[in-house]
């Protein structure tokens, strides 16, 4: 019996391997995906699409924690991901103010006019 | 450790559903600042603590609240029912979203993944800080990317500030008026 227990107490200390972060990644960058498909109010799209660089940053810095010959930057590329999305989020945002501000909706549906 | 992925694994899923699922805008917006506290932790997992840090402050601080001005600014009163906030696509877009999943899923797990091993990461900030920088050796490319960067950061703050900005003599927000 203190064998079983100490197997159970050893796999709970365990590290969990590198499938598992990836898996929990792609899980995410579905999720996010999912929401920019189906929903309607522009913000909410911005939210899912953020998601989405989340998960993908959950995998750069995975491959760089378990790598042997990455050298750790993966964490870099992260570092850069992070600027870019925030930038986007202050571009994006100040698009979906403007696109309110001339027709008082944020509903993508709704914005048809450059529609073929 | 294995409590602990769990755990986080159960807060960014949960929440990252919760965003995609939950009728209030706002619930969206707290919902999405857990999740990115969610992966914020499993920085630190994975010997990234500075990365951690900045994901807190950035994410969980600055585009949150961006959001949430965001979401003050451009929301009527709406009737909050699924049918008004999810289109038309919804089981269409559940199948793709749940085969684009299982496929990456698939392919992750099917490789093998034997020769590596934990541990790799930057754990000390100055190693992270020469790697942006590109001073340590094989981290040259971060000299540019880092600049690049940097004048990208400042091109998108102008450009926010132009596109949000009323023009002059346009009179009343029209958000505002009523």
């Amino acid at each position: 019996m203190p064998s079983q227990v100490q197997g159970v107490l050893d796999a709970l200390v365990a590290s969990p391997p590198l499938q598992a972060y990836l898996i929990v990644g792609a899980i995410m960058f579905a999720i996010g995906a999912w929401g920019v498909l189906v929903r309607r109010n522009a913000v909410v799209i911005f939210m899912c699409v953020e998601l989405m660089i989340n998960g993908v940053n959950l995998t750069l810095v995975a491959f760089a924690d378990f790598l042997p010959n990455a050298g750790g930057l993966g964490v870099s590329y992260a570092v850069l991901v992070l600027a870019i999305a925030a930038a986007e989020i202050a571009v994006g945002l100040a698009i979906v103010l403007a696109v309110f501000r001339s027709r008082r909706t944020v509903n993508v549906d709704e914005v048809t006019s450059m529609r073929g | 450790m294995t409590i602990a992925f769990g755990f986080l694994t159960g807060m960014v899923l949960v929440s990252a559903l919760g965003v995609v699922i939950s009728r209030n805008v706002v619930h969206s917006a707290l919902f999405m600042s857990g999740s990115f506290l969610g992966i914020s932790g499993f920085f630190v997992m994975l010997n990234a603590p500075a990365l951690a840090a900045f994901q807190v402050l950035i994410y969980v601080g600055a585009v949150t609240v961006v959001i949430l001005f965001g979401i003050m600014f451009t929301q009527r009163p709406q009737a909050r029912r699924y049918r008004t906030i999810i289109n038309r696509q919804f089981w269409a877009g559940l199948l793709v979203a749940t085969g684009v999943g299982a496929f990456l899923s698939y392919v992750l797990w099917i490789e093998d993944w034997s020769s590596t091993a934990p541990g790799n990461g930057p754990r000390e900030v100055s190693q992270l800080g020469r790697d942006l920088l590109g001073v340590s050796p094989g981290s040259e490319i971060f000299t540019l990317l880092y600049q690049v960067v940097s004048v990208l950061l400042l091109v998108a703050i102008v450009a926010a500030i132009v596109v949000s900005r009323r023009k002059v003599g346009a009179g009343v927000d029209r958000g505002v008026e009523e």
